[in-house]
């Protein structure tokens, strides 16, 4: 007689574990399939960090600017309107760690880099940065191919719905149930279409503007300044071994706005400024907040964010800045 | 159960080390003190050498909590105290990082010894198995805080898969989830904005703010609680309940027989009772107990000031519900208290609130900041961003389904009992669906700090 198998223990199911086994499938597989449908809608909806990807991996070869910062540099700086081939990959929230990191993930990728634009908007030093288990990180990983999770990814940081969920729900039935979108990305993932916003609403009429409630944060924090500053130093300190140069922008801010900044806070920051363009060679200031003779309420889309016009003002002022550096 | 255990301890051990492997150390020598400890305890039968292996495990246990968790925060206030700089005392901060549940897992072995000495329970010396119940990955991170004598017993058998069970826990582990995504994380988006900066704030927005904290924190550790509980019982285990329904409680003594029961059990029974036992009619010991016992709680949620006092003032709290005013036992303010009855769990609930502010305020100064723009009363013109109709609908069908189903452990428990597959089935759906739709932005348990 042939000598049964023997089968180890932890893998010998009861009937009553096959049973459970088959029933947690049956629920399941509908989840996953539901989950899976879900990946691929948001995968197909033509986002801005997509457009981002694609000319980082189609232009590598051409690229001699790259804007980094938040959302005030994303809807401030349009490449198409830059004398270099630029790309820009600021985007919404994104603090001087993700424009690091993205910095550090892109530059051995992109021999012709010569210039970078970096935010040091009014409070940047006194916001704390993101964690590293931020959700843009699967979009930095998915679309840039850079890694800012600082540590090993591994499957579950490509799923894209699922970094942010509440993000995408929103975002998916704008897309495709609603479809309010009006957005409009050019080549280099820039909304010409963006302008949509309170000033818009508000006819670009100067009084109802002033009058108009906005949200400004005017808290102080020393230490997350303290710590900010030193990091922003060692970007500055990376730019400079790896021979780039830096334009450190501060973008318009409309007059409502700059009336309400925490004065200190923008003290410190202006003695960063300062400092700045005293300690490195390699770094020119492009220090636009208080500009309001170029800036008209026309040229914004709210109180702190250019609209496209504005954006291509902007982008001029840029590219003398670019020419002074050559 | 040896496979089973070893399988286990294997599991618990990754699930622990995904985090920081080098803290894995750590919570090995914190297992072996207090199994030899509790062992040589057991092998002496003289008082003081037993006393020395108890007081030795204690101070081992509260040597690496104070390391880790408090050193930086009193070497702080001891030079602030002497107006003292960095360099000119002998001891300076330490750039440590807090091993994530090491306020669970300590006091969890810390409470074995004891309960070892005081000969409530026997030693074990099944090593294996006392490695399990000191990191068993469900509860490992941030509870409950089980005593040994309920679940060190159930490394000892072995066990036998339940379906039934490993479905109440799935079940368990759902709703946990649609607390912690959908209530606790929605309400913290909102709650992270208006701390970020309460200065930008008017008085009724930081009040919204802060009533949403607690719902925050208890969506989020109640949450986590559930989800524990639930993946405990998938593996056969059974962990105490940890809250049930804080939000009705009648008065601030029963806010803490109902929030982290398993905290306030353990200090009940290693802090509270000792220092009663010996005078049960004394009201000053008595008082003193309560007092010390709320400020430790505090004090074990984390090294700062904004802990201590939140603490102190639970504690004062309390024992201004228990002190009698005249001779009759309940002639204190809760028994007579002015406020309709129906009133009362309104008016507890608003000092709760009130005073987890605390709570979530980074320093003293922050707190009289929030406190300062509610009293100022100042109106509060951009608080319509800050309301979310569709999570206050969330938020009420989580309570009203607690409040529904209070009398069981969780709303969705023993479902099968009396609702047919099909529809049981769609209900698990949509709880699935809103999860995935209506979860907030991502938010780390708060409890894991601690």
């Amino acid at each position: 007689m042939p000598v049964p198998k023997r089968i180890l223990y932890i893998f010998s199911f009861s009937k009553a574990q096959i049973r459970f086994l088959k029933y947690c499938l049956g629920f399941f597989i509908p989840v996953v399939l539901a989950y899976l449908a879900l990946e691929l809608l948001v995968l197909n909806i033509p986002i801005n960090y997509k457009l981002f990807g694609k000319y980082l991996e189609t232009h590598s070869q051409e690229i001699e600017v790259m804007g980094l910062g938040s959302s005030q540099v994303k809807c401030g700086f349009n490449p198409e309107f830059c004398d270099k081939t630029a790309i820009n990959l600021a985007s919404t929230s994104q603090h001087h760690n993700e424009d690091f990191n993205i910095l550090k993930g892109t530059v051995y990728r992109l021999p012709k880099l010569k210039y970078v634009l970096l935010e040091l908007s009014y409070n940047h030093l006194e916001l704390p940065h993101h964690p590293d288990d931020y959700w843009k990180n699967t979009i930095y990983l998915k679309y840039y191919n850079v890694n800012a999770f600082e540590r090993p990814t591994w499957f579950k940081d490509r799923l894209v719905y699922l970094s942010n969920a509440h993000f995408y729900s929103h975002i998916l039935m704008d897309y495709y149930f609603y479809k309010t979108n009006k957005t409009e990305l050019n080549e280099y993932g820039f909304d010409t279409n963006n302008h949509e916003g309170a000033f818009k609403k508000l006819n670009y009429d100067e009084s109802k503007i002033a009058t108009h409630k906005f949200k400004i944060i005017t808290r102080e924090d020393l230490d997350i300044f303290k710590k900010n500053t030193a990091y922003f130093f060692k970007m500055l300190d990376y730019a400079k071994t790896e021979d780039l140069k830096v334009i450190v922008c501060t973008l318009p801010l409309y007059k409502t706005y700059l009336k309400e900044r925490n004065q200190n806070i923008v003290r410190r920051r202006d003695s960063v400024l300062k400092i700045i363009k005293s300690k490195y060679k390699n770094v020119v200031l492009l220090n636009e907040e208080t500009d309001t003779l170029n800036f008209t309420a026309n040229d914004f889309l709210n109180e702190n964010h250019l609209n496209p016009d504005g954006a291509k003002k902007f982008t001029d002022l840029i590219n003398r800045k670019l020419d002074s550096l050559n | 159960m040896k496979a089973q255990n070893a399988i286990l301890l294997v599991a618990s051990y990754f699930f622990y080390g995904l985090w920081d492997w080098r803290f894995l150390f750590l919570i090995v020598a914190s297992s072996l003190v207090d199994y030899f400890a509790a062992l040589a305890i057991k092998g002496t039968e003289k008082n003081n050498k037993q006393k020395i292996y108890l007081y030795s495990s204690i101070a081992w246990n509260l040597g690496v909590l104070f390391l880790f968790k408090y050193y930086n925060f009193f070497i702080d206030e001891f030079s602030l105290l002497f107006n003292m700089q960095q360099g000119e005392y002998a001891f300076s901060t330490l750039n440590l990082i807090l091993p994530v549940g090491l306020s669970f897992y300590t006091f969890q072995t810390m409470s074995y010894t004891i309960d070892v000495y005081k000969k409530r329970i026997k030693p074990t010396k099944n090593l294996l198995n006392f490695l399990c119940f000191v990191s068993f990955f469900p509860q490992l991170v941030a509870g409950p805080i089980e005593k040994a004598s309920s679940l060190l017993p159930q490394f000892n058998k072995k066990r036998e898969f339940n379906s039934e069970e490993a479905k109440e826990g799935l079940r368990q582990i759902l709703w946990g989830l649609f607390k912690k995504m959908v209530i606790a994380d929605n309400a913290a988006h909102v709650v992270n904005m208006v701390y970020a900066s309460p200065e930008d704030y008017g008085s009724l927005s930081i009040l919204y703010a802060s009533i949403l904290f607690f719902f925050q924190i208890y969506g989020d550790f109640s949450g986590y609680s559930d989800i524990a509980i639930g993946t405990a019982k998938i593996f056969g285990f059974k962990l105490s309940k940890n809250f049930n329904i804080p939000y009705l409680a009648k008065s601030v003594t029963e806010f803490w027989q109902r929030w982290h029961i398993t905290l306030t059990r353990w200090f009940n029974d290693y802090v509270y009772f000792p220092i009663i036992q010996k005078n049960l009619r004394s009201t000053i010991r008595r008082n003193f107990a309560i007092f010390l016992t709320m400020g430790l709680i505090g004090l074990w949620h984390g090294a700062d000031w904004t802990f201590i006092i939140f603490g102190a003032f639970q504690g004062l709290l309390i024992i201004i519900e228990r002190t009698p005013l005249t001779k009759d036992r309940k002639s204190s303010i809760f028994h007579k208290s002015i406020i309709p009855r129906y009133l009362i769990p309104v008016f507890s609930f608003t000092i709760i609130t009130a005073s987890s502010i605390l709570f979530r305020s980074k320093n003293i100064e922050e707190v009289g900041i929030v406190l300062k723009r509610i009293f100022s009363f100042i109106p509060s013109e951009n608080v319509e961003p800050l309301l979310n109709k569709r999570f206050l609908f969330f938020l009420f069908i989580m309570i009203a389904s607690e409040i529904m189903t209070r009398s069981k452990n969780f709303p969705l428990t023993q479902i099968d009992k009396y609702i047919n597959k099909p529809t049981r089935w769609i209900i698990y759906y949509i709880f699935i669906f809103l999860i995935f739709r209506y979860a907030g932005p991502k938010e780390d348990f708060i409890y894991f700090q601690f």
